[in-house]
């Protein structure tokens, strides 16, 4: 190959490179990063090589770097002359015969086209491809890259970064030459000062001074080390940039090279990069084959040598002295500065280290300016950074955005949020050496000095989102477990204080943590932050303080209620089913039982978890779903169903009464202690169940007729018959539960004289109101609310309902109408202010009820109701609304459009939900919340600011669903025997039951069981029970799909 | 542990060790690199105390140092290594999609106890004692994307389950490969 | 150019010698600042930070032993917050190995002990890890005892600064660092050990010491490698 050393050997080489990025003959390009790679890149460059090869085709085929949406992978891009840029995303071996059809028909397959691009802007120089193509998005209108501006990026995912000429063909070493050619050096240290460019590996030290300093140095030899021993976990941008333009990082340290007097470059990278190395490898050969590296560089004099050392797996290394000393053939273990690198450093010599995206805005500015430099970004910190965008967000990848932009840009305009059932929780920005940044931050622009504000850095740049499957606590510890292992050991608060903090985190993990350990770790992290030898013990502590900080109240969870809300934390629960289960049923329990074929015992075990499983069995929204290891090999064990199963069968196996004695059998002795509970929900008959099993003498107050709740007086009839509620309630009878109802609390009886006739008294009195709303025309005749009129039918009292009805509203209450308005013979639409994925009705409840007939209407905000000549409703009109912006939800706000939709219909149902009465809570004297209005109660005890008054259910926690509610009650239960008795003598409630601790030996993928329907029309047309639970052998099949996670070693 | 004093080295590896020395003599990070090539050149992939013992005696570095620049970097084994690797990713994309479980998978599947393991639970390097099988983890490949990571002989697999890396090891351990 | 600087040190206006640091610069105007890895003629490495001070106008603690005094400093060396973190530390390295001055050949001579008695370390707030450590007899005069390391590598630094031989390096990282003599040999079986027993002398607690001393017998001379390093030029 030429050496280039003038002009028109300069121009020679860029053309060549242009004929090879724009062929006559069209070029598709494979990414063929790590990523491509790993996703399956390799198997479909050889397939379009073959197919190329076989069909005598004369596209260039060429290797690209990655373009950056990592998730979208594999991604091909391709150009036909004339034609703009088009990159394929998810492309697959098989999709290459039909490519190969459509280009050499000249057509673009449009239907794996991501985005186009007409023409790129290299920084360096420009390529034009074509215009055209009208219906695909150009590349920064997609959502993932709105707002990017690649810099560093600039030729990653466009240019093969094995072919030199290809990087010469976008202005590559044009930077260089203009250096070498301008011969003032000072001058190039004082672009990149008044660049204000800030060194990208984390610390942000100014580059242009740094340089400075390196220049006026005196000594024999200096040295110049690019630092990519990119070592933060979930941060990979280096990689990328490395792998996808090599030349870029080399052109910008033989500027480097040139403006400090330094003729020997070392690039220090980790050998967990082979593709990295490999790459680079072959552009520092090319460079110095093309004499634009080595000896004599461009022919001016100039020479410069760069070699390649890879990193032996060492965090610590990044750390500069820690990196020079490794390269010195010595431990990579920091040493004291003074004297700094610049002074003395490899060898003595003078050196200066910056990280790989440092180098790679050396060119842009010397070609571009300064000026043009400080556009972008923010006053202290110009440029751009970029990003790992990584975890739980539905586009990860590479992102390259100005310094400044907001977090919750990341998180949700470019990466998407989280997929449908989840919700983001935090943040974890810079590594081990950043620390976790919650929602309600996501304001907070990411820069330098903003991000170490909330406790964290921005580091090198990677940012891992995490939603509520991720233990805060479980984060801390992983990155204290990750620096541990990583520390030096030469100084003493990171060596033995990082392995006292890991201690610290693994007893809260295991429920083994105590009140004084809090203390310790905040006090033990300062100490390792202030007293640390370098920048690895002094921010390891960063994920524990803000963790401690932001998310305390998962530590005080971990550490009082032995809880892991993520479930994460194995030894704090039985099971994942277990965990997430409100009322933390032993499920794997009565699943082995039922198994074994023991239908009375597997009854006993699911009725003393929980007193009301007919019910539950038929309208928990099953948490424990989400939870199943099943759904790993292929779906969640039916749990729900299975235990209706057991309960129906009992109810209708005349088995029943003899199963009440049972459970009667392990009654505690009278205590003489009295408790009243006021409200016979679920919340309520719960409690009192399990007041009246540890022997107190329970009364319940109830302003109805008849016990139930929600479970009678709102669940319409062909969710759960009052049939089966009537026979539940039987259990709560005989276990001697007294009831006192149309008793209303504040008139019949007070809270004092509770106070006076009782020893401990419970409120569950729910959320009964209903939540007002502003919307013109609800006084209007035909205007219903769903909580009376689901109450009214429950009564059998007649209710005037019309032909055509809007129910308005998403929640369960919204469907409750709307399915039983359809079966009063209306006609029914559901009005919705979200969308569809956003309702938080069950989805069985929503797909049911279009089944039936009930028609949906989403983005629609109500905006009034109006009015007929007779003083009813004529129609209700809603604004047409669109997804805006994020809120601090995580959810987007809807817009108006300014259009109106009209319903025509003569009843309207609000269905927008309920609330607690606030009139009560005045009125009761009781501790009030601050901010939210609602009672206040000690998160562990569940007792309200009035000793031996406890509360639970909806009435502190908003109206939520029926075994939440009953997690409630059975909590404050055990708590208010505790104190009422002075011990706790909760696990001796318990019956012991023998049964199989052996996991399945063989595990086969098998369906899930569902539950049977009735068909729609049949169902529809009356209030029998929609849907029949499973038949024996379905349970039992359900029952041997269990894998068992309660099973450790250890306790079988 | 005793090292015999006169310990001879075949002579190709000698010669191997001498090339070594004088190709990259001068050079910044010569021991890293020289140390890398030597336990990549070895058949079971580590690095042999007599090696080690020869080529401080060639470079002039005292043993003290090579040992403590050999113990301090993961990369390097003292130990040799099974024929096939499975190194599973412990970073953090990785970790929060449940890399740990996938390292408890494996360590079962092919019985791993904790003898013949070197680390903490979620970080180690062990090998079963057929010799057939090392099991170890990287703190972070640069993969996270497509998380979680696991490398099997080299071979980068993304988005693993646990039943997949089951049956690659399964294929590995039955010779299906 | 002055040879002497001024500094101020709890309050106080001291001289010192320009270019020396100022852990030194403490000592020579009899103001002792805590330290267990430094010791005269030895490189300074910074590694136990028990020197650790403030300077005003830093917004950070600095180790005395390795940041050189500079005309003007205004450096404190007792505070409330330096001794409660230098208690911290000192309970960490308790906490770190299996200290059992009891049955301790260097007990009342110790370091370790003294400073930590000076410092009012009454208990160890940290659980004790007690890992399982060796001792290493096979040296025909002196024993290692890893126990009782507290990896502050003056071992390390005497015998390849100023024996020269190099006996002594760090193996291992992080908490599983351990001290290693050559290719993990046995004292016994080294080859370049001269039996100087430089090592043993600077040694601050009792994990090197020599054979024949029962507890509470063993006291280093550690005046005796001081005076030769001063002979030497320091041994910077």
């Amino acid at each position: 190959m030429k050496r280039i050393t003038d002009l028109s050997s300069f121009n020679a080489a860029h053309e060549a490179g242009l004929k090879k990025l724009l062929p006559a003959t069209g070029r598709i390009a494979v990414g063929m990063g790590t990523c491509g790679v790993g996703n399956g890149a390799e198997g479909l460059y050889h397939a379009l090589s073959d197919g190329i090869h076989s069909r005598g085709l004369s596209f260039h085929l060429a290797q690209v770097g990655c373009y950056g949406p990592c998730s979208e992978e594999p991604l091909v891009n391709v150009w036909l002359p004339g034609k703009p840029l088009v990159i394929l995303h998810k492309v697959q071996a098989q999709d290459v015969a039909a490519l190969l059809d459509d280009l050499s028909a000249g057509r673009i397959p449009e239907e794996l086209a991501l985005c186009k691009v007409e023409e790129w802007d290299h920084i360096t120089g420009q390529v034009k491809y074509g215009s055209g193509l009208p219906d695909l998005p150009k590349w920064n209108e997609i959502p993932f890259f709105t707002g990017q501006s690649k810099i560093v990026l600039r030729n990653c995912g466009l240019i093969n970064p094995g072919d030199i000429e290809e990087y010469l063909a976008v202005g590559g070493y044009q930077a260089l030459y203009k250096v070498l050619i301008d011969a003032n050096p000072e001058m190039v240290i004082e672009q990149i000062k008044a660049a204000k460019l800030r060194g990208r590996g984390g610390a942000g030290y100014q580059t242009g001074l740094k340089w400075d300093m390196l220049r006026k140095a005196q000594a024999d030899q200096k040295y110049l080390i690019c630092n990519a021993d990119e070592g933060d976990p979930g941060a990979y941008m280096n990689r990328n940039e490395i792998e996808g333009d090599p030349h870029g990082l080399i052109e910008g340290m033989v500027i480097g090279g040139y403006v400090t007097g330094a003729t020997e470059g070392i690039l220090y990278v980790r050998a967990e990069y082979p593709l990295a190395v490999h790459r680079l490898t072959l552009a520092i050969q090319e460079a110095e084959e093309r004499g634009l590296l080595g000896e004599n560089i461009l022919g001016r004099g100039f020479s410069f040598k760069l070699s390649l050392v890879e990193g032996a797996g060492a965090f610590v290394c990044g750390e500069e002295t820690a990196l020079i000393r490794s390269l010195e053939g010595r431990a990579g273990r920091p040493t004291p500065r003074p004297p700094y690198p610049a002074e003395s450093g490899l060898w003595c010599r003078p050196t200066n280290i910056n990280n790989v995206e440092t180098w790679y805005n050396v060119a842009p500015i010397v070609v571009k300016g300064p000026a043009w430099f400080t556009e972008t970004g923010s006053p202290k910190s110009p440029g751009t950074k970029v990003f790992s965008l990584v975890g739980k967000v539905q586009r990860t990848g590479l992102v390259e955005m100005p310094l400044g932009t907001p977090l919750k840009t990341f998180v949700y305009d470019i990466g998407g949020g989280a997929p449908a059932t989840k919700t983001v929780k935090s943040v974890q920005t810079g590594g081990p050496s950043g620390g976790c940044i919650p929602k309600e931050m996501f304001d907070t622009p990411v820069d330098y000095e903003t991000l170490a504000q909330l406790g964290s850095i921005m580091g090198s740049g990677g940012m891992v989102v995490m939603d509520e499957d991720n233990c805060m606590v479980d984060v801390a510890r992983y990155f204290i477990e990750f620096t541990h292992s990583e520390s030096c050991g030469k100084c003493v608060p990171c060596r033995v204080g990082l392995d006292q903090m890991l201690a610290i985190l693994n007893r809260f993990t295991t429920g083994k943590a105590t009140e004084a350990d809090l203390g310790t770790m905040d006090e033990l992290s300062r100490m390792i932050r202030d007293m640390s030898l370098c920048g690895l013990g002094q921010t390891a502590p960063n994920p524990v303080l803000t963790t401690l900080r932001h998310f305390r109240q998962e530590f005080e969870d971990h550490l009082r209620a032995h809880r892991c809300r993520a479930g994460v934390c194995e030894n704090l629960a039985l099971s994942p089913c277990e965990n997430s289960c409100p009322l933390h049923m032993n499920i794997p329990r009565f699943l082995e039982l039922l198994k074994a074929d023991r239908l009375e015992d597997a009854f006993l075990s699911v009725v003393m978890d929980n007193p009301l499983p007919a019910s539950t069995g038929r309208v928990c929204q099953h948490p424990c779903d989400n939870r199943c290891r099943r759904s790993g090999i292929d779906e969640a064990v039916n749990m729900r169903d299975v235990h209706r199963y057991i309960a129906d069968s009992i109810y209708n196996g005349g088995r029943y009464d003899e199963m009440i004695e049972r459970v009667l059998e392990h009654r505690f002795p009278p205590t003489g202690k009295k408790v009243a509970v006021v409200g016979a929900g679920p919340t309520g008959l719960t409690c009192a169940f399990y007041l009246a099993m540890m022997g107190h003498s329970v009364t319940v107050y109830e302003n109805n007729a008849d016990a139930g709740g929600m479970l009678r007086y709102a669940l319409p009839e062909y969710r759960l018959p009052k049939s089966v509620l009537d026979d539940e309630l039987k259990l709560i009878y005989k276990v001697g539960v007294e009831f006192v109802f149309n008793a209303v609390v504040g008139e019949t009886v007070t809270l004092n004289d509770l106070s006076t006739m009782y020893d401990g008294v419970f409120l569950s009195i729910g959320t009964w109101k209903e939540t007002w709303v502003y919307l013109p025309g609800t006084e209007l005749k035909g205007v219903l609310h769903a909580l009376p009129f689901l109450e009214a039918l429950s009564k059998d009292e007649h209710v005037p309902l019309g032909k055509k009805v809007v129910v308005i509203g998403g929640g369960n209450a919204a469907i409750d109408s709307a399915r039983t308005a359809l079966r009063m013979g209306a006609d029914v639409t559901v009005i919705y202010r979200r969308e569809r994925k956003d309702m938080p009705a069950i989805p069985e409840e929503t797909e049911a009820a279009e089944d039936e007939g009930v028609k949906y209407a989403f983005l629609a905000t109500p905006h009034r109701i109006v009015s007929g000549e007779d003083g009813g409703v004529l129609a209700i009109e809603c604004a047409k609304t669109t997804l805006g912006e994020f809120d601090s939800s995580g959810r987007r706000k809807p817009v108006p459009t300014g259009e109106i939709q009209r319903f025509e219909c003569d009843t309207v149902i609000l269905a927008v939900g309920e609330t607690v009465d606030l009139d009560f809570l005045k009125a009761s004297g009781l501790k009030l919340k601050e901010k939210e209005k609602m009672l206040d109660v000690s998160p562990f005890t569940l007792e309200t600011s009035r000793s031996n008054f406890y509360a639970g259910g909806d009435l502190i926690s908003g109206a939520s669903n029926v075994s939440n509610a009953m997690g409630y009650g059975k909590k404050a239960a055990r708590n208010m025997d505790q104190k009422l008795m002075g011990e706790f003598r909760w696990p001796r409630l318990w019956p012991e039951f023998e049964y199989s601790m052996v996991p399945p030996a063989h595990v086969s993928e098998s369906g899930r069981h569902h539950i049977h329907e009735l068909p729609a029309d049949e169902r529809a047309k009356g209030f029998m029970e929609a849907v029949t639970g499973l038949t024996p052998v379905e349970a039992m099949e359900e029952t041997c799909r269990c894998l068992r996670c309660d099973i450790r070693e250890g306790n079988h | 542990m005793m090292v015999a004093d006169s310990v001879e080295l075949k002579r190709e590896d000698r010669e191997f060790i001498d090339s070594l020395v004088s190709k990259h003599r001068g050079r910044p990070g010569v021991l890293l690199t020289i140390l890398e090539s030597i336990q990549e050149n070895h058949p079971q992939r580590y690095l042999p105390e007599d090696f080690l013992e020869y080529l401080a005696a060639r470079m002039g570095i005292p043993t003290a140092q090579v040992y403590s620049v050999v113990t301090f970097y993961s990369l390097f084994n003292l130990k040799p290594q099974g024929r096939h690797t499975v190194c599973i990713c412990r970073g953090t994309a990785c970790h929060t999609r449940g890399s740990l479980r996938l390292l408890e998978g494996v360590r079962l599947q092919l019985g791993l106890r904790q003898e013949e393991e070197e680390g903490s639970a979620d970080k180690m390097t062990g090998t079963t004692a057929d010799g057939n099988f090392t099991v170890r983890t990287v703190a972070c490949f640069g993969q996270c994307a497509l998380a979680p990571v696991a490398e099997v002989d080299h071979q980068i697999l993304g988005h693993v389950s646990e039943r997949a890396l089951e049956r690659e090891v399964e294929h590995l351990r039955k010779g299906r490969r | 150019m002055d040879s002497k600087i001024t500094i101020r040190i709890d309050g106080e206006l001291v001289k010192t010698d320009r270019g020396a640091s100022i852990f030194e610069a403490a000592k020579a105007n009899g103001k002792h600042i805590p330290g267990l890895c430094n010791m005269k003629g030895l490189k300074p490495v910074g590694a136990c930070r028990l020197c650790m001070v403030e300077v005003a106008g830093v917004n950070r603690l600095l180790p005395s032993c390795t940041t050189p005094a500079q005309e003007g400093m205004s450096v404190t060396i007792r505070s409330a917050r330096l001794d409660a973190y230098r208690k911290q530390a000192l309970e960490l390295l308790l906490s770190e190995r299996n200290h059992v001055c009891a049955v301790c050949v260097s007990n009342g001579h110790c370091e370790l002990q003294s400073l930590a008695t000076a410092l009012g370390v009454t208990n160890v707030r940290y659980g004790y890890r007690y890992p399982k450590l060796g001792v290493d007899l096979s040296h025909p005069r002196y024993v290692l005892d890893h126990n009782r390391c507290i990896l502050c590598t003056r071992c390390v630094r005497v015998c390849a600064e100023v024996e020269g031989a190099h006996v002594w390096d760090i193996a291992g990282r992080g908490i599983h660092s351990m001290l290693t003599c050559e290719m993990n040999r046995t004292w016994g079986a080294s080859r370049n050990c001269t039996s100087c027993g430089k090592c043993v002398q600077v040694c601050p607690t009792g994990a090197l010491a020599e054979k024949g001393f029962a507890v509470e017998e063993m006291i280093k001379r550690t005046a005796s490698v001081e005076r030769l390093t001063a002979v030497r030029g320091g041994g910077r």
